[in-house]
């Protein structure tokens, strides 16, 4: 299974994920999947220019990620996808019932929002979401580059911003 | 690549460049080196862009004490995170859209797309290329007999050079394309530039540290197999310590270790 990195970060790609996890992973390519970037080509554009030339990304909508889910895991190069929020990772999860982990690499600060991390802020509605995830078997883990400590749910719904 | 199904939306607006007399570009510029001076994990570089914008968002309708001019100093105060160098790219399409009065809407959609890219390419071309680079370099020079205060100045010299020149050509580039700034980082230099960069890097690392070891251990043979051991040992724990113990934290160990032993010996 070559795409088994799901990851969710409001900055999409950006350093931690081109270079921190790019490189030490050997990532060959990006999903990003995300309904307003698949109907935007300047943001795909904007995008792409963040990307390495030896790297591929791939900009689908919810809709079009599941329909080529099976296409991207029998790529054999390794890959990484990403959602902007976690509302969208649950909408795929809820229908590509095949995703076991998902990691949270950054949720920045917003108004409602709570410190749970240096670089994870979660609202109420948020943990919630994270919790439900985690109800259907899917493993949630926070961890912003790889060399980092993952730290499991429960913990992270405990932090207080300083971890 | 596109996924089958997506549709474009209407294309960024181009125009002509916008003439911001110098002494405002100076100014920016001037700013733009404190731009992480209030650095937070809410707002990140938030308040910096905002600060460096503040000069040419005077020139929005009704200056300082317009509604304009409010509304843009606190939509660009909210997060934005990007490497601070290529902020200057940010810096420079946002007072463009401001001054061109792009939507507000597009504006906030723009500074949400902008940082990732942004700081993809400022970590690949600086931090992982060109700051090793210079550390290489200046490794070398120390290794080959420069003295202290040379090695610095080469540092420093090669280093910003290309700094403070990133800085300059961002805000120019940013202001002539707008919010297709896309154009501007497509330029060769940043799409294949990292990868000669980072090739050179472990060419000269691999000279330089050698000869910077053998300049430093050189008169104190005695000390050899003690600096050997304490490397043997230290690849051992993190490699042990791999994704339990943040890299960080055991480099601040290490440095404090040394200072209590250069205190006690």
């Amino acid at each position: 299974m070559a795409l088994d990195l799901f990851r969710i970060d409001d900055r999409l790609i950006h350093g931690q994920v081109v270079v921190g996890w790019g490189q030490p992973c050997g990532i060959g390519f990006l999903v990003l999947v995300d309904d307003e970037v698949a109907r935007s080509d300047w943001e795909q554009e904007l995008y792409r220019m963040g990307v390495p030339p030896e790297m591929d990304v791939f900009f689908d909508s919810v809709d079009t990620a599941v329909r080529r889910l099976p296409e991207y895991r029998n790529d054999r190069r390794v890959g990484m996808l990403l959602t902007g929020d976690i509302q969208t990772m649950e909408r795929l999860v809820e229908r590509a019932t095949d995703i076991r982990a998902v990691t949270v690499g950054g949720v920045h600060h917003k108004p409602g929002r709570v410190a749970r991390l240096r670089y994870v802020f979660l609202s109420p509605e948020e943990e919630a979401r994270l919790r439900a995830l985690e109800g259907r078997g899917v493993t949630v883990i926070a961890q912003d580059v790889p060399g980092a400590t993952a730290m499991p749910l429960d913990h992270l719904l405990r932090g207080d911003g300083t971890g | 690549m596109t996924a089958p199904g997506a549709t474009p939306v209407a294309a960024v607006p181009a125009s002509a460049a916008l003439a911001l007399p110098l002494h405002v570009r100076a100014s920016i510029l001037l700013r733009m080196l404190a731009i992480q001076g209030v650095w937070n994990y809410e707002t990140m570089l938030g308040n910096g862009i905002a600060f460096s914008m503040e000069p040419a968002l005077r020139r929005l309708p009704g200056g300082r004490k317009g509604a304009a001019y409010r509304t843009a100093m606190a939509r660009h105060s909210g997060y934005f995170n990007a490497h601070p160098y290529f902020a200057s790219v940010a810096v420079g399409a946002l007072i463009r859209a401001e001054l061109d009065g792009v939507p507000g809407e597009q504006i906030d959609r723009f500074r949400t797309a902008a940082p990732g890219p942004l700081g993809s390419v400022g970590d690949r071309l600086i931090w992982a290329g060109w700051l090793p680079l210079c550390s290489s370099i200046a490794l070398l020079a120390y290794g080959l007999g420069a003295s202290p205060l040379m090695v610095v100045l080469l540092f420093l010299g090669t280093y910003n050079c290309v700094h403070l020149g990133l800085r300059i050509w961002g805000l120019n580039a940013g202001l002539r394309q707008g919010l297709r700034m896309a154009h501007a980082l497509g330029h060769p230099i940043l799409r294949q530039g990292p990868a000669y960069v980072a090739s050179a890097t472990a060419f000269l690392a691999g000279v330089a540290l050698p000869v910077a070891a053998h300049g430093i251990i050189g008169p104190g043979r005695v000390l050899l197999g003690s600096v050997l051991a304490a490397v043997a040992a230290g690849a051992t724990l993190v490699t042990l310590l791999h994704g339990r113990f943040e890299g960080w934290r055991l480099a601040t160990l290490a440095l404090a270790s040394f200072v209590l032993y250069t205190m006690v010996r």
